[in-house]
């Protein structure tokens, strides 16, 4: 079987780049659901106030169908970071987006597709499947390259940030479109910064 | 009486038989049927409530698959890629294609998109602003199930609404979809559960329900909306309540169910049963049952009679049985002695019977019949015997004989030879009797004591009475003489009499008195048998009133005392009188004794006359002893006195009464008198002896009684019977008889008197017989007792000195 990066995986290449630029300090978030609970897969971004932070596409970002599932369920990309879609069903799949950020279509195939998807918009794009109806997936898009996902404990923490102005927001799958709370605005020092965000989901 | 008993018994039993079966089937049925009319009852509305009941599972259940079945296509639409496509890209013109093409395919007539806020996006229809409400309530609902159904009212039309949302893959919308509830669902529904359904709507509290749609025909859709609306609102906000309904005379029971109420706006479906539809099979069984029962009575009916006939017909039969007893009939025998049951034993002991009583009857006949002594029949048969030989001969034109048969003096031989020898006698009778009947079919029979009868039977009317004469003429000769018994020779001669039918008499009982009457005729003449004459006959129906005019006399004064005198011999002078009664009869005259003393006898009426007699000699005695007469006034006692055991009181009070002396009185008594029961007329005769009454014997010589006897009684007279006086002048023996009679009662001591002394030869003789006394014509016929004292004095002046010369007179009485 071959080795497939997670997109933790490379989340950590991310952190790692961009930790010698300069002194940066971290910020980590608590993210809790509507109950106060530990909320996890949930996405916090640091947008700064100012000129957008230059974002590079990753590469080798694969959203696999594995026994009729899309793996992983969610996958964080920046902008512009081509995405494959290996079937390793024998089944062929539809793949398919109807969301704003991504609008797309991979009828019918087996195999990978010799195309990568580029995501080349922010946002969230949820994923179907037309012939599985039960198969969905997220990959949500950043514009920023100062994100990180929440562990089970609800902490995320993003490092290397350098002191400014930002805009702190967090993203879950189970956000009903329209009801995202306002980004928290966040000064970053050279300390680490503790964070919490509510979200109004329930968890799972 | 025992024939309407036996009907009652048969009727009675019979019918308790009958009515007992009958009565018990019909209380088992009666139960039953009740029973399982009951339980039918209760199966039916069980029925009924479980058909509700499945009814109302149906109509859910088929609402439900209706439900999901709008919702799959809903689902199908929801999930179709070009339409998920279309709804992305928003392209409303395509959307709105899209939902009507859709539904058109599934037949919904609502079809619509939602935005993800429940917002109406799209629809197939224009207005479908009322739906608003309802979608919102589906929203709410749909969040937590992913889809939704609802029934509701849109225009007066109930709606089954779906609502499922559209995934691509979250949830990017909401389709919602509608279809009318409408007949052919509710066909379906009612061809599934046999219930009928009616669908009642309201579109608001206030509205009234109405009918939108109803298996049940369209006619009865008025009464349908009223009653259901009355069952509804009575069921109010219950789900599921049970009514009844009444359409076009069918009943139903019914069961609403509230299938969707929202802000008034109602939709109930009215399920109904028809009672009768569900009881009509069960109506069949119980007219199954109702047969089987009249079969079964019917059945019972015939059994029961049958049983009853078996029981009661053998009861009928001993009743019949008992009913021929009763009439006499001892000879048919019982039927049904065969059976082995009860009825066989009582039958067989009912048959017992009937023979054992059958032979006492025979015995008691035998008898009843039949004289035990000489075992001849008896006066019953022999009568039986001439009434049916009368009836015999009046149909053939032939006669009947009857001669009646008395031995003579046979009561004298009993008396003195005793009852055994009496028996012996009789029996030997009655061989000689049957010895003198030569002819078959006639008949010889004891009547009782001695007498004796024959019939002849069958003769010829011109030689009946010849004939009948001459068997009664060797009878009689068969009798005349000396029979000898066990050494002793007693002189034998019977009286006989002859009736003839239909000469003397129309029957057999008049026969037999007119033969009976010719016997006693015979028996006072003497003279051989005597045919029945009419004269006889008038005689004796004289004497049977003669009792009644006896009594009426005495009371009356038509009796009469005579006096016939006793002279003593030696001086001619009248010592005495014998006192004899005379009936003065009003019609007939002056009856003399013969007349009516031998009934009197016959009656005991003669103890009246004895008594009247004695009072009257009482009173005479007293007259003429007050006027200087010393006379002895003898009074005759006959055998009914002497019996009298208060006879000698009676006269003792007389003698108180008139204050006479005894002394003064002679009572003559017959020897025949003394000899019916001896020792009775001596205790009497002891006991006048004793009170001082001298006693005589009177008609001495025509018995039985020996000297030797007499010596024994306190007698101190003997009157010699007038047949020896009578002719004792011309008949030596008769003279020699006098003579030593006179001498023997001398030789007793015994004053002797002769009776008869019709001329003076005799008195002469009689005389010089040295006799006492004398009694007869010649001196003086019985005479009344007024005249005697004038006779008294004639006499004594004509002949009391000229007839005694030389013994002298005591004294010459003088009389008035």
């Amino acid at each position: 079987m071959r080795s497939v990066p997670t997109p933790l995986a490379a989340l950590a290449v991310t952190l790692a780049l961009a930790a010698p630029a300069s002194r940066a300090a971290g910020v980590v978030a608590t993210v809790t659901d509507a109950a106060g609970r530990p909320l996890a897969d949930a996405v916090v971004m640091l947008e700064p106030t100012g000129a957008k932070l230059p974002v590079k596409p990753l590469a080798g970002v694969e959203i696999a169908q594995r026994s009729r599932a899309f793996q992983p369920a969610l996958t964080v990309v920046t902008v512009g970071t081509p995405v494959s879609f290996p079937n390793f069903d024998t089944v062929r799949h539809h793949v398919y987006s109807f969301s704003p950020a991504k609008t797309f279509e991979l009828k019918l195939y087996a195999g990978v597709p010799s195309t990568p998807v580029v995501f080349d918009k922010p946002g969230a794009a949820v994923l179907g499947c037309n012939i599985h109806d039960r198969m969905s997936a997220w990959v949500l898009v950043v514009d920023t390259p100062h994100y990180a996902r929440s562990g089970t404990d609800g902490r995320a923490r993003i490092d290397g940030v350098s002191p400014g102005s930002y805009r702190l927001r967090a993203w879950h799958a189970g956000l009903v479109p329209g009801q995202e709370p306002a980004p928290q605005p966040l000064t970053v020092g050279t300390a680490d910064l503790d964070s919490r965000v509510a979200l109004p989901v329930s968890a799972p | 009486m025992k024939v309407q008993g036996a009907l009652r018994l048969r009727a009675s039993l019979s019918a308790r038989i009958v009515l007992l079966f009958l009565g018990l089937l019909l209380v088992v049925q009666g139960l039953s049927f009740m029973a399982i009319r009951a339980g039918i009852d209760h199966n039916a509305r069980a029925a009924i409530a479980d058909e509700l009941a499945v009814g109302e599972r149906v109509l859910t259940r088929v609402l439900a698959q209706n439900a999901q079945r709008l919702t799959e296509g809903a689902t199908l639409l929801a999930a179709d890629y070009g339409f998920r496509a279309a709804v992305n890209s928003n392209d409303a013109a395509t959307i709105g294609s899209v939902l009507a093409n859709h539904g058109e395919r599934i037949g919904a007539s609502v079809t619509a998109l939602l935005d993800p806020e429940f917002k109406l996006r799209a629809a197939a229809q224009p207005d479908l602003q009322e739906l608003l409400p309802v979608t919102r309530r589906l929203a709410a609902r749909v969040l937590a199930s992913r889809h939704a159904s609802e029934i509701v009212v849109i225009g007066d039309r109930p709606f089954q609404l779906v609502m499922v949302p559209m995934r691509a893959p979250v949830v990017v919308g909401w389709v919602l979809m509608g279809f009318p509830i409408d007949q052919r669902l509710l066909d379906d529904m009612h061809a599934l559960s046999s219930v009928q359904v009616s669908l009642q709507v309201r579109s608001d509290a206030l509205s009234p329900w109405h009918t939108a749609v109803s298996t049940l025909p369209l006619a009865t859709r008025e009464t349908l909306e009223k009653q259901a609306a009355l069952a509804l609102d009575r069921a109010g906000a219950a789900s599921s309540a049970a009514t009844s309904v009444s359409l076009a005379d069918n009943e139903y029971s019914g069961r609403c169910v509230l299938l969707a109420e929202h802000d008034g706006a109602a939709v109930s479906a009215l399920l109904l049963r028809s009672v009768d539809d569900a009881v009509a099979p069960y109506r069949q069984l119980q007219l199954a049952l109702a047969g089987l029962t009249l079969l079964g009575v019917l059945g019972f009916g015939i059994g029961s009679v049958l049983t009853a006939r078996h029981v009661t017909t053998p009861l009928r039969r001993l009743a019949a049985a008992a009913e021929r007893l009763r009439g006499g009939d001892y000879d048919t025998p019982l039927r049904g002695l065969g059976r082995g049951d009860e009825f066989g034993e009582l039958a067989q002991a009912f048959e017992r019977m009937r023979v054992s009583i059958g032979e006492q009857q025979q015995e008691i006949l035998d008898l009843a019949y039949r004289d035990p002594l000489t075992g001849l029949p008896n006066r019953l048969q022999f009568r039986n015997a001439v009434r049916d030989a009368i009836a015999a001969a009046e149909a053939a034109g032939r006669t009947v004989s009857v001669i009646m048969l008395d031995l003579d003096r046979f009561k004298h031989v009993n008396d003195v030879l005793g009852y055994r020898f009496g028996d012996l006698l009789l029996r030997r009778v009655a061989e000689r009797l049957t010895l003198q009947v030569l002819r078959g079919n006639d008949l010889v029979a004891r009547l009782g004591g001695d007498e004796f009868a024959v019939l002849l039977a069958d003769l010829d009317p011109e030689t009946d009475l010849s004939l009948t004469l001459s068997v009664a003429q060797r009878i009689g000769q068969a009798f005349d003489g000396a029979l000898t018994l066990e050494d002793q020779t007693v002189d034998t001669s019977a009286s006989l009499g002859v009736a003839n039918w239909p000469l003397h008499a129309g029957d057999a009982d008049v026969l037999l008195s007119r033969a009976e009457v010719a016997m006693y005729g015979a028996k006072r003449r003497t003279t051989g048998p005597m045919v029945y004459d009419a004269a006889l006959d008038a005689a004796s129906s004289q004497t049977l009133s003669l009792l009644t005019e006896l009594r009426h006399a005495v009371d009356h004064d038509e009796l009469r005392l005579y006096l016939q005198p006793k002279l003593a011999l030696g001086s001619a002078r009248v010592v005495g009188a014998e006192a004899l009664v005379r009936w003065q009869h009003p019609r007939r005259g002056l009856l003399p004794p013969m007349e009516f003393i031998p009934f009197a006898e016959q009656t005991g009426f003669i103890r009246v006359l004895t008594l009247w007699v004695f009072d009257q000699a009482a009173q005479l005695w007293k007259r003429q002893h007050e006027s200087g007469q010393r006379l002895t006034l003898s009074v005759n006692l006959s055998t009914r006195d002497l019996l009298d055991l208060e006879l000698p009181q009676k006269f003792e009070a007389l003698l108180i009464r008139h204050a006479v002396p005894a002394e003064a009185f002679c009572l003559e008594i017959t020897e025949s008198a003394i000899m019916d029961d001896p020792q009775r007329a001596q205790a009497t005769l002891d006991r006048l002896s004793g009170l001082g009454f001298r006693l005589s014997i009177d008609d001495f010589g025509t018995g039985y009684s020996s000297l030797a006897y007499l010596k024994r009684l306190p007698v101190d007279e003997l009157k010699i019977d007038k047949s020896f006086v009578l002719s004792m002048e011309k008949d030596l023996d008769d003279a020699r008889i006098v003579r030593s009679t006179i001498d023997l009662a001398h030789g007793l001591g015994l004053t002797v008197v002769a009776e008869g002394v019709e001329n003076a030869q005799v008195w002469d003789l009689l005389r010089e017989l040295s006799c006492d006394e004398a009694q007869g014509y010649h001196m003086g016929k019985p005479m009344p007792a007024a005249e005697f004292s004038r006779w008294a004095t004639g006499w004594t002046t004509r002949h009391a000195m000229s007839l005694t010369p030389g013994k002298g007179l005591d004294i010459a009485i003088t009389l008035h």
